[in-house]
């Protein structure tokens, strides 16, 4: 059983709403702010280097979840800011919506964060993100040929992923 | 036989068995690596063929023994059997496995880097993958062997990956 209670690899993953090539990229950092993995499907503007993209993305996530967890204001006990949670356990920021795109984000216990840029009318991703992190699991974490902490260089893994979310809504 | 196992735990435990001997015990010296890691699976498969042959009679011929390993022992470890068997009639078997299973989550890096290299990118590919997953496989021949070697079939058995992850197992009977 994976600790999101779903058996192998989810044999359903949600279904995609509508076809075509609706993510623009993808970023996986591990606990460190290493960037294991970036894949790019559909991003025309460019603005930075890859190193400060992924320094300004990395940081931009660890100061939404601190803000949103402390601007929370129904839970009276905070517990310890910056513990690892269970996605949807405590105060989880989730994604972000301009008029140009959609960012979904998702953290495991064990710090790994997984962010979907998408098209601005994507739904709600937080499944999809939970079956790329049991993707992450059986393709990359499984592989002996992995050395954790190192940026990811599984094939399988990026054929799985590409083909998982040019199916997606 | 009712107690179940995770899988994930056999799989990281043999994972670690080939890393600790091929970059710690063994560092430099694969052939001796590879030897210690077939003999671990040798046990193993003795012992295995002795707890799945529990309740029948003997084998008649070899064929037979090949059989039982290609469809009960296979779904006893891997829940299937294998695909294809292939033989010479002069005691050699050809063992495929068309998805086996302690090697479909491997996968090799896929930029290969020509430096200048004569060879081209796709055997480059190939190999490293091969070198690389190669070493994985020394534990199920071992498994193959120990327990045909239980069932009174002195042999030896190597394995072949054309494709991941997709291999193949040659037992040679020893005469």
């Amino acid at each position: 059983m994976q600790f999101f209670g779903g058996s192998e690899i989810s044999p359903s993953p949600p279904m995609p709403t509508a076809s075509g090539n609706n993510g623009h990229m993808m970023y996986i950092f591990n606990r460190n702010g290493i960037c294991l993995l970036y894949r790019e499907w559909n991003r025309p503007l460019k603005t930075l280097s890859s190193q400060q993209d992924y320094k300004l993305m990395f940081g931009l996530l660890f100061s939404l979840k601190s803000l949103t967890a402390k601007m929370d204001p129904t839970s009276v006990e905070k517990g310890n800011l910056g513990v690892p949670q269970l996605p949807g356990q405590g105060c989880s920021f989730h994604s972000f919506r301009t008029n140009t795109y959609k960012l979904s984000f998702m953290e495991s216990p064990s710090g790994i964060k997984i962010i979907l840029v998408t098209h601005p009318r994507t739904g709600d991703q937080r499944e999809s993100l939970k079956y790329i992190y049991n993707l992450y699991v059986e393709y990359v974490v499984k592989n002996p040929l992995y050395s954790p902490g190192n940026p990811i260089q599984c094939e399988l893994f990026n054929t799985t992923v590409d083909q998982y979310v040019r199916g997606l809504g | 036989m009712g107690r179940e196992v995770s899988e994930s735990c056999v799989e990281s435990l043999l994972a670690e068995i080939v890393s600790s001997y091929c970059n710690g015990f063994y560092a430099n010296k694969p052939e001796l690596a590879a030897r210690r890691i077939e003999a671990i699976g040798f046990q193993v498969g003795h012992q295995l063929s002795e707890r799945y042959t529990m309740d029948r009679p003997r084998f008649t011929d070899h064929l037979e023994a090949i059989k039982f390993i290609c469809k009960d022992f296979w779904s006893e470890l891997f829940k299937k059997q294998i695909d294809n068997l292939k033989t010479n009639h002069r005691g050699t078997f050809v063992l495929q496995d068309n998805r086996f299973r302690w090697l479909a989550h491997m996968s090799v890096d896929p930029s290969v880097e020509t430096s200048g290299s004569i060879q081209d990118p796709s055997a480059m590919a190939e190999n490293k993958a091969a070198q690389a997953t190669g070493m994985h496989l020394y534990f199920p021949c071992g498994i193959i062997r120990g327990a045909l070697s239980n069932l009174g079939i002195p042999c030896a058995v190597s394995a072949d990956i054309s494709s991941l992850p997709a291999c193949s197992f040659v037992v040679r009977i020893k005469a």
